[in-house]
Parts: structure tokens; sequence; C-alpha cells
């Protein structure tokens, strides 16, 4: 916001998307370790017993997976949410 | 035996190693070389303080026993590092506003800084992670003697012995590296490299072995996932209950484990390392867990039965002759360890040496903190000890326990333990209306409950728990019983004793909460922690400015005894350049005087101290003196004694001044009275005599008869000067003269007194000099008093001045709220001793002259005074100068 008031002539509609898109960074944040949760609790559901059960190796590969994935989600966001990204836009919008 | 010795030398080079990369990390802080010592990887790795021997080598063990449930252990911590942008900075960015030192410490300062709670939590944590300690040391004994077992094996005397030696060598490592800065939230640069380094070492190891295990001996990828699924593995089987409740209590347990929090918050440096961490740390842990399930399966395939799975890194490397890769493995699990006990003992014994050890030593001490020059010292020994007592503790325990099966249990019973903390922790974060009772109540009901299903169980039944109590329930009570609480069975104790233990400690937290009202010291602190991002852009810095350094210098020779303070505040002077002794109080400065505050007295009352002299404070420090804590009310309490022993002397003074006062005035009347007698008496005695000539002598002849008539008439007189005078004096002191206000001019008073002045002038005349012109100023005053005052004055030059050709100057200036007459002869002037007494009764300069009583000068002053001036002696540079001064309003009233 600061830079647009700085420079008159261009379009102020790009920053506050840009503050927008960062906002909603922010909350895919605050969401991640949720789906991350939920992912990991799915094996709860899987079938213990009888037909269906799910084999040790597709358990071990689900579960990692998973863990590759949140790593990966975590260091995007990471780097989304850079220094620039502080405090003053901390609050929900 | 050989390999025992090879064993024991790579041990003490790995641990002279770990020596000096503390040592040299140490070294490179201080030429403030930090950039990389503070870099974002050694953070992430230092965080790898999590995994312990008790993961390195019991995490093969568990899934080997129960399957994947090992995976939870690593998935609680990986959730609360992704969420790291609502939880952790947060949590961090409280640690490093609000100085926290350890988890109790966050927690006493959320709740009002209670030293009850920090108390309870610093025991909590003890009681916590003692058992903890012991399962390092069991670990790296039962590491020694699988490597004796080769040889000659190693005697249970021997495995004590070694697990001593460790202690001290970890003590002497801890004291060394961890005490080297007496502040707490200093970060311990040696230290933390250490760590880092020693985690690197863990993940090397248990990836070497893994990737040889996969690679080496399964053959690939493809046929390792195969051999899993043929082995007992086979499909997933895993109780649903441990599963979520166990990666909820590794999450709960990575926040608030003494060593985690340690790391994580007290040695964080900088928030954004937080960032990196938040990917990096959790792919630490995924590399840690990858090749668990692989290890284990290829154990149990290839080891005999009833060998103990919790030693498959060790014994499969060397059941197939990979001695270097055992080796490696060996370290990893030294590694882990050491670094676990190392950071424990920091944790806990900065913990109960601020929350235990020192307000007890302060208690004790008769004269308190006042004049404690030595807290410094005293903090610095009671970390050292706490350290040693801590890590002895562990050792204790694992010789009390001799190193059973019990104590591989005992890793999750201590996290169920310390679990307890994060509802008070979370809750003080997010909430702003949890109180102090509230997290009191909570955590006593946690930690109660736990203590009685699982902690006091998990010594085996019938050792401290009775086994009527077991099997019948607390007080005969069934419902009581401490593995099937209000008779709901069938549960896993571990999952029986989370659930109600969190059950208790979130209602009783939640509704005492809810019932009690905080104190204004906790609703502040509530807003400053859940509100954090508001009042605060990073750690805050002072705005000083107004501070008054004598105050911080009081304050500082207070804690930090006087000779420490005042060399601190004249380096700091020094370094700014101030002229005085005390420096400016800029945020620098502030800052640097708080953490040498804080390692004496802990950082959140250093901090309040300062801000209570500062104002710097976002929260207002009326309001932080008005709540204050023991320390504050103690500094209010001393301070208005002092005050009112101020007040105390203030008016003895006053009271000697005025005994004095009156002791003077009282020898001042007995000099007045002699002196009128005398007075009296001179010209009397005179007066009788003549008279008596005169009656008693018949042939006298007439010129004698006149001349003594003469004598009597002249003393006669004199006697009437002297009681008209005194008269004069006393009605005029009295107050009782009326004042006959007439207007008229300066010069007209002056002229007159010149004139009755010169009257019977003999001897040499007085010439006067006058500026006719400046005289013209308009009076409305007594005019006859003023001229009499002039008179006196003139009278006195006449008298006193000792020049050969006497001059009398009288020189009028009119300034801006006054008119000035001065006049200035050209005699030797009064002796500057004598000055102060000539306006005094009867005081006369001189004998030789005396041609008066000494009241002239005296009535001058009364009258002057009386008229609204001042008439005064004003020393000059040759000659007496007396100096008339008329106030404006008499002056100005006239035109």
């Amino acid at each position: 916001m600061i830079r647009a008031t700085n420079r008159p002539g261009s379009p102020t509609v790009f920053h506050e998307r840009r503050t927008y898109r960062r906002r909603r960074v922010m909350d895919a944040a605050r969401v991640a370790p949720v789906l991350a949760l939920l992912l990991w609790m799915i094996p709860m559901i899987w079938p213990q017993s009888g037909a269906g059960t799910v084999s040790s190796a597709t358990a071990l590969i689900y579960i990692f997976l998973v863990w590759a994935g949140v790593i990966l989600l975590t260091w995007g966001l990471s780097r989304l949410l850079g220094d620039d990204a502080e405090d003053a836009s901390d609050s929900d919008a | 035996m050989s390999s025992l010795n090879v064993l024991f030398a790579v041990c003490t080079a790995y641990v002279l190693f770990l020596f000096f990369v503390a040592f040299a990390a140490d070294r490179l802080a201080l030429k403030e070389k930090k950039a990389w010592l503070r870099s974002p990887l050694i953070y992430t790795l230092s965080l790898s303080i999590y995994c312990t021997a008790w993961t390195f080598y019991g995490a093969v063990g568990s899934a080997a026993r129960n399957g994947f449930e090992y995976l939870t252990i690593y998935l609680g911590p990986t959730l609360v590092m992704i969420s790291w942008w609502w939880l952790l900075r947060k949590l961090i960015r409280i640690g490093r506003t609000q100085k926290i030192t350890s988890i109790a410490d966050l927690i006493s300062s959320r709740y009002g800084k209670s030293s009850l709670l920090a108390a309870g939590v610093t025991i909590l944590a003890v009681i916590g992670t003692t058992p903890y300690i012991a399962l390092q040391l069991q670990s790296v004994t039962l590491s020694f003697s699988v490597f004796a077992a080769q040889s000659d094996g190693l005697a249970a005397q021997d495995q004590a012995r070694l697990a001593l030696w460790l202690s001290l060598g970890l003590a002497v490592f801890t004291v060394l590296f961890g005490t080297r800065n007496l502040d707490a939230k200093e970060r311990h640069d040696g230290v933390v490299m250490a760590i880092a380094v020693e985690a690197v070492v863990k993940l090397v190891a248990l990836l070497s072995v893994g990737v040889f295990v996969v690679w080496g001996v399964s053959g690939g990828l493809t046929e390792a996932l195969n051999q899993i699924d043929a082995s007992e593995f086979g499909e997933w089987h895993t109780d649903r209950s441990r599963w979520a409740g166990l990666i909820f209590l590794s999450a709960a347990a990575f926040l608030c484990l003494p060593r985690t929090f340690q790391v994580l918050v007290v040695e964080n440096d900088d928030e954004s390392h937080l960032r990196t961490a938040s990917w990096a740390f959790p792919l630490y842990l995924c590399l840690i867990s990858l090749f668990v399930v692989p290890i284990a399966v290829v154990g149990l395939g290839i080891m005999p039965k009833g060998s103990n799975p919790d030693l498959f890194v060790l014994t499969v490397p060397l059941a197939l002759g990979q001695d270097g890769l055992a080796m490696l493995s060996f370290l990893g699990g030294f590694s882990s360890a050491t670094s676990m006990v190392i950071v424990a003992a920091i944790a806990l014994s900065t913990m109960v040496s601020n929350h235990i050890v020192m307000p007890i030593w302060l208690q004790l001490r008769p004269s308190g903190a006042s004049v404690s020059g030595d807290v410094r010292a005293a903090v610095l020994m009671a970390r050292r000890i706490s350290i040693v007592g801590v890590v002895m503790l562990g050792y204790l325990y694992f010789r009390l326990s001799s190193g059973g099966e019990a104590l591989a249990s005992i890793g999750l019973v201590a996290f169920c333990g310390l679990a307890q903390v994060l509802p008070a922790m979370l809750g003080g974060m997010f909430w702003r209306g949890a109180t102090r009772m509230g997290a009191f109540a909570g955590l006593t009901a946690g930690f109660a409950t736990w203590l009685y299903t699982l902690y006091l169980p998990s010594f085996g039944i019938g050792t401290i728990l009775p086994v009527s109590i077991v099997e019948n329930g607390l007080f005969g009570l069934p419902w009581l019983k401490p593995d099937a609480l209000f008779g709901i069975t069938g549960m896993d104790q571990l999952m029986h004793a989370l659930l109600w233990s969190m059950l208790f400690n979130v209602v009783s937290f939640v509704t005492v909460s809810l019932v009690t009202f905080p104190s204004p010291l906790e609703r502040l602190q509530a807003a400053q922690f859940v509100n954090i991002f508001e009042h605060s852009t990073n750690a805050r810095s002072w705005s000083g400015g107004t501070a008054q350094a004598e105050d911080l210098m009081v304050m500082a020779q207070r804690i930090l005894g006087a000779k420490d303070a005042q060399a601190l505040f004249l380096r700091h002077a020094r370094r700014q350049g101030a002229r005085g002794n005390l420096p400016a109080p800029t945020p620098d400065f502030l800052e640097s005087l708080e953490r040498e505050l804080g390692s004496s007295v802990g950082a959140a009352t250093a901090h309040a101290m300062v801000g209570q002299i500062t104002g710097g404070m976002a929260i207002s420090v009326e309001d932080l003196m008005a709540v204050a804590d023991e320390t504050a009310q103690m500094l209010e309490y001393s301070a208005r004694l002092k005050e009112q022993s101020e007040e105390l002397s203030r008016t003895a003074l006053e009271l000697r001044n005025a005994n004095q006062k009156l002791t003077r005035l009282s020898i001042q009347k007995d000099a007045f009275l002699s002196q009128i007698s005398h007075e009296l008496r001179t010209p009397m005695t005179s007066i009788r005599a003549f008279s008596e000539i005169l009656r008693d002598t018949d042939q006298m002849n007439p010129e004698d008869q006149s001349r003594y008539a003469s004598i009597i008439h002249d003393e006669a007189q004199r006697l009437t000067r002297l009681l008209d005078d005194l008269l004069d004096l006393s009605v005029v002191e009295n107050g009782q003269v009326n004042l006959n206000l007439r207007d008229g001019t300066l010069r007209d008073a002056l002229d007159r007194a010149v004139a009755s002045a010169a009257l019977g002038e003999d001897g040499v005349p007085l010439q006067i000099e006058r500026d006719v012109a400046k005289e013209q100023i308009g009076l409305h005053t007594d005019l006859d008093r003023l001229s009499q005052v002039f008179i006196n004055l003139i009278a006195n030059a006449r008298k006193y001045c000792d020049a050969e050709s006497p001059r009398l100057v009288i020189r009028v200036m009119q300034e801006v709220d006054r008119v000035v007459i001065d006049f200035q002869d050209n005699g030797s002037g009064i002796a500057p001793e004598a000055v102060d007494m000539i306006f005094e009764k009867f005081a006369r300069v001189s004998d030789q002259k005396a041609g008066g009583a000494g009241l002239g000068l005296a009535i001058c002053r009364q009258v002057m005074t009386r008229l609204g001036g001042a008439v005064d002696y004003v020393p000059a540079a040759r000659g007496a100068n007396f100096r008339v001064v008329l106030p404006y309003r008499t002056a100005m009233a006239a035109q």
C-alpha cells in the first residue's frame, strides 16, 4: 500500500490484489496443519482386519508421501510468507 | 576386549571433539563472528534435541513391537512445526518479548508472575525429566554392553561405573558451556553448536544403517517393501486411539518438554529462522524415521528370537560384520543421549535455580535482596549445583530402577506428564480470560491424575502403589482404580491416563478461570501475551529518555552490588562519551542493564524493574506499580520508609534549628539587658556623682557649679536620647508605629537629612556629593521616617569615616521595580567579620568613637522594613557602602 501511494500512476488494484493474496497465503499457512492432520488421520479409518486391509508397504508409502507433500507445502508457504509479510498485515482480513 | 577398547577410544575422541566444537563456537561468538553460528540451519539442527536415544534406538524397537506406532512420535512435532505461522511464531515472539528463560518462566510470567506456578511447573519438569535422563544413561550402557558382549561382556558393576562416569562427564560439559554466560537468556553458542553437530551425527548414523539395510541387505527398495509386506508387519494394524492419542501427545510434548522449549524458544536468536525450520525440521524428522521399519524388519528377520529390538540399530550391523557402521551407529546413539542430557540439564537447572533455589535463598537471607551484591555469584552457583543435581538425580534413578525394562516405557510416561502444561500454556497464549487460579487448578488436577494413573503404576505394581489400591481402587472404591477410573475398563493404560488427566486438566482450567477474577497484573500480562503482535514489532526495545539514571543506578547497585553496578554504568558512560559517571538512558544501555539484572533476579522481574523506572513499557507504569509483585511491594515499602525517615530527620533538623535560635535569642536578650543596664548606669552614675557634689559642696565657684550642672544636663539628655531610641525601636519593632504617609520627592528627604546631619558639625567637615537631577523621584511614603534613616546613615559616615578629607557620595539609581540609594564614603569601610553585626542592637564597630547607643542602624533597618524597603551593607571596592532600597510601588505611587 505504501508503494501504491508512492507511485500514483501505477494501478492500485495490483497492490490490493497482492495484499489480498498474501492474506490468503496466511490463511493457507493456518489451515495446512489441519490438512496434514486430516491426511494422517486417514489410516484410522482403514479396516483393521478382513478384506481391504492396507498392506504395510502401502501404508508406509502413503504416510511418507503425505509427509513429503507437507514439507513441500510448508516450504512453499514459508517462502511466500517472507520477511515482508510482517505484522502489519497480520490481522485477519 | 580390543573392540571395547577401540570403543572407549572412539568415545573419548568424540567427547573431546565435542568439547572442541563447543569451545571453538564460544570463541567465535566472542569474536562477534556469529553470522553462521546463528544461521537457520543451526537452529533447525538444534531442534533435533527432541530425538533422543529413546527415539534413536527405541523407534526401531517400537516398530518391531507395535508396528507403525513409532511414526506418531514424529508426526506430532511435524504438525507443530507446520503450525509455525499461528502457533510457534507467537510463542517465540512472546518468549523474546517477555524475556522468557524456561517453560516455567513462561507460565509464571503469563499468570501474573506467580512464583507458585513457576515452582509447580519446575517440579513437574524435574519429575518428568529425571527418568528420561536415566533412560539416556541406560541406552548408552546398553550399547556399550552390546560391544562388550562380543568380547567378554560387561558386568553390572562396570555398567554402573560407566553410567557414573558418563553422568560426571556430561555434568562437567554442561557446567563448562552451559553456565558460561550468567544470563540465562543469552544464547549458549557452544552448546547449540555441539548439539547441531550431534544432530548431524545422529542423522548420518541412522541413514547409513538404513541405506545399508535397504540396499545392502534387502537388495533394493522394492525388495525391502516386499520384505515388509511379507514380515510380521503384514497389514496395517494400529490401535486407533493410540494413533491419535500419541500424535497429540508427541505434539504436546514437543511444545512442553523443557529441552525442546529451551532450543525452540529460549535459544532462538532470530524469528526468521523459524521460517526455515518450519519445513526443514519436518524434513529432518522424516529422514530420521524413514528407515526405521526396514531396519526393524531386517532385524526381526536375521536376529535370534528374544534379542532386544531396541538395539537392532547396533546389533544388525554388528551381526553382519559391519563394525565400522556399528561404530557410527553407536556414535549416533551416544550423540542422542548426550545432547539430550546436556540441554535438559541446562533447561532444568535454569528453572530450578530461578524458581526454587533463588527464592528460598533470598528468603533465608535475613537482609533480603536489598543489599545483595553477591546475588550474581549465588545465581551462578545455584545453576551449577542444579546442573550437577539434575544429572545426578538421573543417575540415581538409573541405579535405583536398576536399568530394568520399566525404563523403556518411561519416555511416553514423561511426555504425558509434561503435556499437562499444555492447556495452561496454549490457554495463556490465546485466551485472555485464563487466570492464575485456573492454570493452577488445571495443572494440579492433571498432574495428580497423571501421577495416580500413570506415573506411580509405571514403577510396577506393588513398588509404590500398593497392590490393594490397584486391585480395589483408592479407599476401596472400585471406580477409583488407577487403570480404570469411573469403571471404564479395557482402555490402553497410557491412553486412559492421557484422556483423564487432560480432561480433568482442561475442565478445571477452564472452569476455575471462568469463575475467578484475575489480578490487574495478570490481566496486563494476558493482554500482552494474547495480543503480542500488537504490542511488539520485534523484541521490544526501551524507549527510554525519561528514565532517571540515578534511579537506575540505585536499583542496579541493590542487585548487582555497588562495584559491579558502578563499573557497568561507567563503561556505558564512556562508550556514550558522557562526561559524568552516569550514562544517558539510551535503549541500548537499558537493554544491556536489563540483561545484567535478569541474570540475577530472572528476566521478567528485571524487565519490570527497569520498566518501573524508565516508564517505557507499553503498559502503564502506575498499573504495574499498583499491582506490583512482592519485589515491587518491598521496594515501594522501603521507599515509603525512606521517605518517612527523611521527613523525620527533616523535622529533627528544624527542631534543632529552632532550639539553636531560641538559645541565641536568650543569649541576645541577656546581652541586651546587660548592655542596657550598662548604658543606663553610666550616665546615671555621673548624674548621681555630680549632683552629690553639688549638694554636698558648700563652697563652690560658679564656673564649677555651671560645669557640673551642664554635665548633669548632658548626661540626662543622653539618657533621654537613649530611652527615646529604645522606645522608638520597640515601637517600630512591634509594628505599633503609625506611618505618616505623604507625597514628596526623594530630593526633599535627602535635603532635609543632609541639613539635619550638618547641625552640630565639628571637626573635619564631611563633603557630600549628590546628583540632584537624579533625585527627582516622587515618593509616597513616610518622609520623616525615611529622612531619619538617611540622617542616621550620613551621621554614621561622619562619625566613622576615617579618611583625611571625608567624602560621602549619595548615588540614586532607578531600576525596573525599585529605587536604590547608595551612601558610599571614602573611609576604610567595615571589617568583613563585623558586617554581620552592624544591624544588631548595641552593636558598635569600634569603641573609640562611641557616640551613640548602637541602636541607629537597628532602627534604620526596622524602619525600612516597615516602609517595605531594605537597608543593607554592600561591600564596595573602597569605603563603606550602605544601600537603601525603596520599592517601586512607593516610588511610583506619587507620580
